[in-house]
């Protein structure tokens, strides 16, 4: 951690700064998301890095072939298994455990260090489980929204759960360990590579941070859930609309 | 968000009425999302280089079989939410019909892209079938090789099952949407957004 005082510093400077020129002070969920005015700041300034960070993954997304990405896509995701391993057995599901465990052991070897997916081939099934989806299950359900700064959207109990995680996280190892950087740049740019696609959709929103916020929100609960979340309460929708009442007459 | 946009077409064009816009009422939404999947997804497959090359033909298809299934008022009522306070019933009309043209206008593209390389199925009712509203769950074969899972939020009117939202990956079509057109409509007016939407400035999906 020799290099990360300089790190944060440049991540506090560039936060005020992204402040100064922060313009929208709207609040649009005091609930869920109390600290809307700081996130909006950091979000402005994760978008100034992106202007460095996008050209990076546009040129990495022109060169490489697809094969070659998904690999790479294939590999960062074998090693997540160690994680999603040890909160498996944090949630006491011990059968999905077994299958991670599988997994990392086949794909690390026949698959060419994760580079192939050999074990989805031979129908073992993949989990994600991470910290902050354990803590979800053990009772903290519901935590206010956080932008982190360079990892984006998040919450209190996830930003928590994930410096937690890095601890183990092979990436994260090589990081509080030695000091290296590369494999977690390089997921970096292979991450930001992937969401090419919806960059225009985000910037024509109405408002981009409370897009980003809803699709991080929703696909966060339905992750808590396995896949199988409650159903929204479309009532309380409908009970912002005055159904029988006419309208005024002027 | 070429991709997400993408399975929200093929995700609506699925649950898009069946073939001659005559289902039963009183059908199941499980039996409604499966009949019309296979019925929309062969007419397509047979036709098209016909619907390639006349769009407005793939579009009448859709307008005709997609509208019966679903129940584009209550979606746009949901999605204005307290915006809709006052704003006259003509106004709101026109909000959702904007809100049809343009789903019409996207599930068609949806169609011809996915057409032919993309599977689906329904997965079976879960637990009881309630009786105001329900869930049926959908899987998708991507093009890159992947699933994803989609699911459509059914509620039970006079007129049978109608479908009103579309959930990709847990993120809901309504939810999302709503939140982007409330504060526009606070901020702007309904005019102003009925406007951008019939000009395509305002887009539909995220």
């Amino acid at each position: 951690m020799r290099k990360a005082p300089a790190l944060i510093s440049a991540i506090i400077i560039s936060l005020l700064l992204a402040g100064c020129a922060g313009t929208q002070n709207r609040r649009t969920d005091p609930e869920g998301d109390p600290w809307e005015g700081f996130n909006r700041k950091v979000y402005a300034f994760n978008d100034g890095l992106d202007k460095v960070v996008r050209p990076v993954a546009v040129g990495y997304d022109k060169i490489m072939p697809d094969p070659f990405q998904r690999g790479v896509g294939n590999f960062f995701r074998n090693l997540d298994a160690p994680v999603t391993f040890v909160n498996q057995v944090l949630q006491g599901k011990a059968t999905q455990s077994a299958d991670t465990f599988g997994r990392f052991l086949i794909n690390s070897t026949i698959g060419l260090l994760g580079f192939f997916d050999v074990a989805s081939r031979m129908g073992i099934p993949f989990y994600n489980e991470d910290l902050g989806q354990t803590m979800a299950s053990w009772g903290y359900e519901d935590s206010r929204y956080l932008v982190l700064p360079v990892f984006g959207p998040s919450t209190l109990r996830d930003g928590v759960s994930r410096y937690a995680d890095s601890f183990i996280h092979p990436v994260g190892r090589a990081i509080h360990g030695r000091n290296k950087w590369g494999m977690w740049i390089v997921r970096g740019i292979d991450q930001r590579a992937r969401y090419l696609d919806q960059d225009s959709e985000l910037k024509q929103a109405y408002d981009p941070y409370v897009l980003m916020r809803d699709v991080w929100m929703q696909n966060r609960q339905y992750q808590i859930y396995d896949g199988d979340p409650p159903m929204t309460d479309y009532d309380l929708y409908l009970d912002d609309y005055p159904e029988e009442e006419p309208p005024p007459e002027n | 968000m070429n991709t997400l946009v993408r399975i929200l077409l093929l995700a609506f064009a699925c649950s898009s009425g069946n073939l001659f816009g005559d289902h039963v009422s009183g059908e199941d939404p499980v039996s409604l999302v499966e009949d019309t999947t296979v019925h929309i997804f062969a007419d397509v497959a047979e036709n098209l280089e016909e619907y390639t090359a006349n769009p407005a033909a793939l579009q009448a298809l859709v307008r005709k079989n997609l509208m019966p299934l679903l129940d584009v008022d209550y979606a746009a009522r949901l999605v204005l939410g307290r915006a809709g306070r006052g704003i006259e019933k003509e106004k709101i009309d026109a909000f959702s019909d904007c809100m049809s043209e343009l789903l019409i206008n996207r599930y068609s593209k949806g169609l011809l892209y996915f057409a032919g390389e993309t599977k689906l199925w329904v997965l079976p009712q879960r637990g009881e079938l309630n009786e105001k509203i329900t869930r049926v769950r959908t899987r998708v074969t991507l093009p890159n090789g992947g699933q994803a899972p989609v699911d459509y939020a059914f509620h039970n009117t006079p007129d049978g099952w109608k479908a009103f939202d579309v959930i990709v990956e847990g993120i809901s079509y309504i939810t999302t949407y709503r939140n982007q057109i409330m504060p526009d409509v606070q901020a702007n007016g309904i005019d102003s957004v009925i406007e951008r939407l019939g000009s395509g400035q305002l887009e539909l999906a995220e």
